[in-house]
């Protein structure tokens, strides 16, 4: 029986062993020479039947030397390596580094200096003789130069580059940009992410870096009119998927190559929330980047926005009704009207034609709040789906407490994104016009809060 | 000279809490390149007068960066002090650093290497917040959490202190190039100016110019503009205020919508322009003419609390 007290069985088994699991084929170089096993003098009891043959019989046997199987092939996939490992090479690859920087300890001076060295060491610079003309920087001489530097569009997105960041994960990509000429288009540039960021964000690099590497292609000036698609890694743009949504996640994918395409048709995309109310007392005093043909642009679109935003505000108080779902705790979320007049918001279930429906979720009762007690409304979160989630916060009475808050509670909504902008956008209308206490004090309490938190990690060093 | 070269000879780095420095291309407000300042914010940066080096001064350390390479590691690492180092500069020959830290001392290092004669140690009472060089190279300025300021001749070893405002911390000071004025800023918000009389071997005196009430809280830094016209203050009410050296009015306040803390600035030689360092990532430069914002340098991922910059005067056209 061939066990492991066998030294036969053992050493044949260590020899084939090495050999299978070499891809090298070193192994098998160095051993098949001498088999030590057939060397051992045998008992003809206990020797193990492989040693005895021949290693050219072997070799008829094609399954015999199979060194094309790999030990590694039993698991599936590539082993992992331990841990120990990898922080050997992690501390190899610092040590590497540091070897590269001197390092300079503090040492006190032994000798103490003589008054005549201290003199001779730190003399003191006569000032009298210094004369000061008037004189131009260098800066001013570079910003005259281009006194009007186009605004890059993208330069928002270039905090998102990975390669500039330590100590954050990151995600590598290999992008193919259509829109260059033949030669350049065939590489691929490499863009590194910080894992956070959206598609939308990556997008807004990768114009970035373009317009810095290839000045002498134009780009439109917004992200919208681009969109990433999946890519070979010859560059062919794979056009049976739709292009990646733009508001995932981009370590939500794990596709080396992409394709930075134009489209036909610049998509619009959702207001990014949370969403700014237009106000109704935007002050434009804000100093910005002196490029007064650009201010002149952007004061002209401010007040079409604030015009447009007024005629809604206008409309805001006319009673609507909205059909959204209302997102509990325990109970999935059911169907409800919300019906918003400048006076009040009411709730008001939908009437299930299911049975099961009716059962998990027709529990919703009719509510009716006062537009004096709520305090807040915004888009919480929109999700790809085309729908969005938004809150309404609302304050509840408390007879005894007087002229505090009372309890704040709130509520979550779903709907689509068209129609939860819209509800936020009217209630936020309401508000503003109503400007009722308790809403101010809300708004104050929350800066409050958040104040003392930025007070609370950015204290002095 | 072509364009490009013009560009690399200004400098401005930033670093702070996201461990990294960042250098910038300052007219086009592109980072061109980014370091790793390990395990430790930035609490000073400085540029070496050759424009070879930068020093970071963090947690334990001051690590050299070298400006023309595109490694992402220090050249040099000075150690062996407990705490923050909390400032740093130059020689203007760059002979010597200076550094002053949180373990209550101000330290001259011989640059020199192996060479330990200018090695000099300045013990104070609380932990250092700021240390600047007198333009005469031979006297420092240090500033301390106890309120207290002392001039430290290095030629005599003779020091002087003074105490503005009791109960307060000593958070930047600043001196004039022509040696005339020093500015000083507490947690307070005061900003105090002394007029420099400096006798022909002996130590220099300070004596109470003005007193400036300049924020309503925290006081960060300050600075004197190189035309010694000009004074800002940083301060944690989110903004930078410029005041005007001949009776100390308010010229303008820097202000921006979404700016937080302010932590740092720096002047253009001809002092047309400033430099800022903010808690909202963004590093800006404004026009002084106008109070317009010129650039924004925007790259980090949390708060910029250092930055250093440096640009040559070119000497004036007549025409200009």
């Amino acid at each position: 029986m061939a066990l492991y007290d066998n030294k036969h069985w053992l050493l044949s088994h260590i020899r084939k062993s090495f050999i299978t699991s070499d891809d090298s084929g070193m192994c098998e170089a160095v051993m098949i020479c001498d088999n030590i096993a057939k060397q051992l003098p045998v008992n003809k009891y206990d020797c193990y039947p492989c040693v005895e043959q021949d290693e050219e019989e072997d070799d008829l046997d094609s399954m015999a030397q199979s060194f094309d199987l790999n030990s590694d092939l039993q698991f599936g996939l590539r082993r992992h390596r331990s841990n120990t490992a990898q922080r050997l090479e992690k501390m190899e690859a610092e040590k590497k580094k540091a070897a590269n920087t001197i390092h300079v300890k503090w040492i006190t001076n032994p000798v103490p200096l003589s008054a005549e060295a201290r003199a001779e060491l730190f003399p003191r610079k006569d000032l009298k003789n210094t004369k000061r003309e008037k004189q131009v920087s260098l800066l001013t001489e570079l910003l005259a130069k281009f006194p009007d530097m186009p605004e890059n569009p993208f330069k928002d997105f270039a905090r998102m580059d990975g390669n500039a960041q330590v100590g954050v994960s990151t995600k590598r990509y290999l992008i193919f940009i259509t829109m260059l000429n033949e030669n350049d288009r065939r590489y691929p540039m490499e863009v590194v992410i910080i894992s956070s960021a959206k598609i939308l964000d990556l997008v807004g690099l990768i114009c970035w870096k373009c317009s810095i590497e290839y000045p002498d292609v134009p780009l439109k000036d917004s992200v919208n009119h681009y969109g990433l698609f999946i890519a070979e890694d010859d560059g062919a743009v794979d056009w049976d998927f739709p292009s990646l949504d733009s508001r995932e996640v981009v370590s939500k994918f794990g596709f080396t190559y992409l394709a930075l395409v134009e489209r036909d048709q610049a998509v619009q995309q959702d207001e990014t929330y949370p969403l700014l109310i237009e106000s109704l007392s935007l002050h434009h005093s804000e100093p910005g980047p002196s490029s007064t043909r650009a201010q002149l642009e952007n004061q002209l679109e401010e007040d079409m926005n604030r015009i447009r935003g007024h005629i809604k505000a206008i409309g805001a108080p006319v009673y609507q009704s909205f059909n959204v779902y209302v997102l509990n705790k325990v109970r999935a979320r059911s169907e409800i009207h919300l019906g918003i007049s400048g006076e009040k918001l009411e709730i008001f279930p939908v009437i299930q034609q299911r049975v099961s429906a009716r059962l998990w979720g027709g529990k919703q009762k009719a509510e009716t709040f006062s537009m004096e007690d709520v305090v807040s409304c915004d888009v919480t979160e929109h999700k790809s789906n085309n729908r969005s989630t938004f809150r309404l916060v609302y304050c509840q009475k408390k007879g005894s407490t007087g002229d505090e808050l009372g309890t704040v509670k709130h509520r979550d909504f779903e709907s689509e994104t068209t129609v939860a902008s819209d509800i936020v956008k009217k209630v936020n209308h309401i508000l503003e016009v109503r400007q009722s206490d308790k809403r101010r004090e809300y708004i104050a309490s929350r800066e409050r809060k958040s104040h003392r938190k930025k007070n609370f990690h950015l204290g002095p060093r | 000279m072509t364009n490009s070269s013009n560009s690399d000879q200004v400098i401005l780095a930033t670093g702070g809490y996201d461990h990294t420095i960042k250098l910038w291309q300052v007219n086009s407000g592109v980072c061109r390149h980014t370091a790793q300042h390990t395990e430790s914010q930035v609490n000073a940066l400085a540029i070496t007068p050759d424009k070879q080096l930068l020093a970071a001064a963090g947690h334990q350390h001051i690590r050299m960066y070298d400006l023309m390479s595109n490694s992402t590691s220090p050249v040099i690492n000075y150690e062996g002090m407990t705490k923050n180092v909390s400032s740093v500069g130059f020689h203007e020959e760059g002979k010597w650093m200076f550094t002053g830290g949180e373990d209550c001392s101000a330290r001259i290092w011989d640059l020199r290497s192996k060479n330990l004669q200018c090695q000099r140690i300045f013990q104070v009472s609380s932990p250092v917040n700021c240390v600047c060089l007198h333009p005469n190279q031979s006297e420092l300025i240090v500033g301390d959490q106890g309120g207290i300021i002392h001039l430290w001749d290095l030629k005599t070893d003779h020091n002087e202190q003074l105490i503005p405002e009791p109960d307060s911390s000593i958070q930047s000071v600043s001196i004039d190039p022509e040696g005339k004025m020093v500015a000083a800023v507490n947690n307070k918000g005061s900003c105090f100016i002394w007029s420099i009389t400096t006798a022909e071997c002996g130590p220099s005196k300070l004596s109470p110019r003005h007193h400036i009430v300049a924020h309503r809280c925290y006081a960060l830094s300050c600075s004197l503009s190189p035309d010694s016209k000009l004074l800002v203050t940083c301060s944690a009410d989110q903004t930078a205020r410029l005041w005007e050296t001949e009776n100390f009015s308010l010229v303008m306040e820097l202000k921006h919508g979404t700016q937080r803390w302010v932590w740092d600035a720096a002047f253009s030689a001809d002092s047309k322009y400033l430099l800022t360092a903010c808690s909202d990532n963004i590093a800006r430069l404004w026009n002084l003419d106008t109070g317009n914002i010129e650039r924004e340098y925007s790259g980090h991922q949390k708060a910029i609390t250092a930055l250093a910059y440096s640009d040559t005067p070119v000497q004036s056209t007549p025409n200009l």
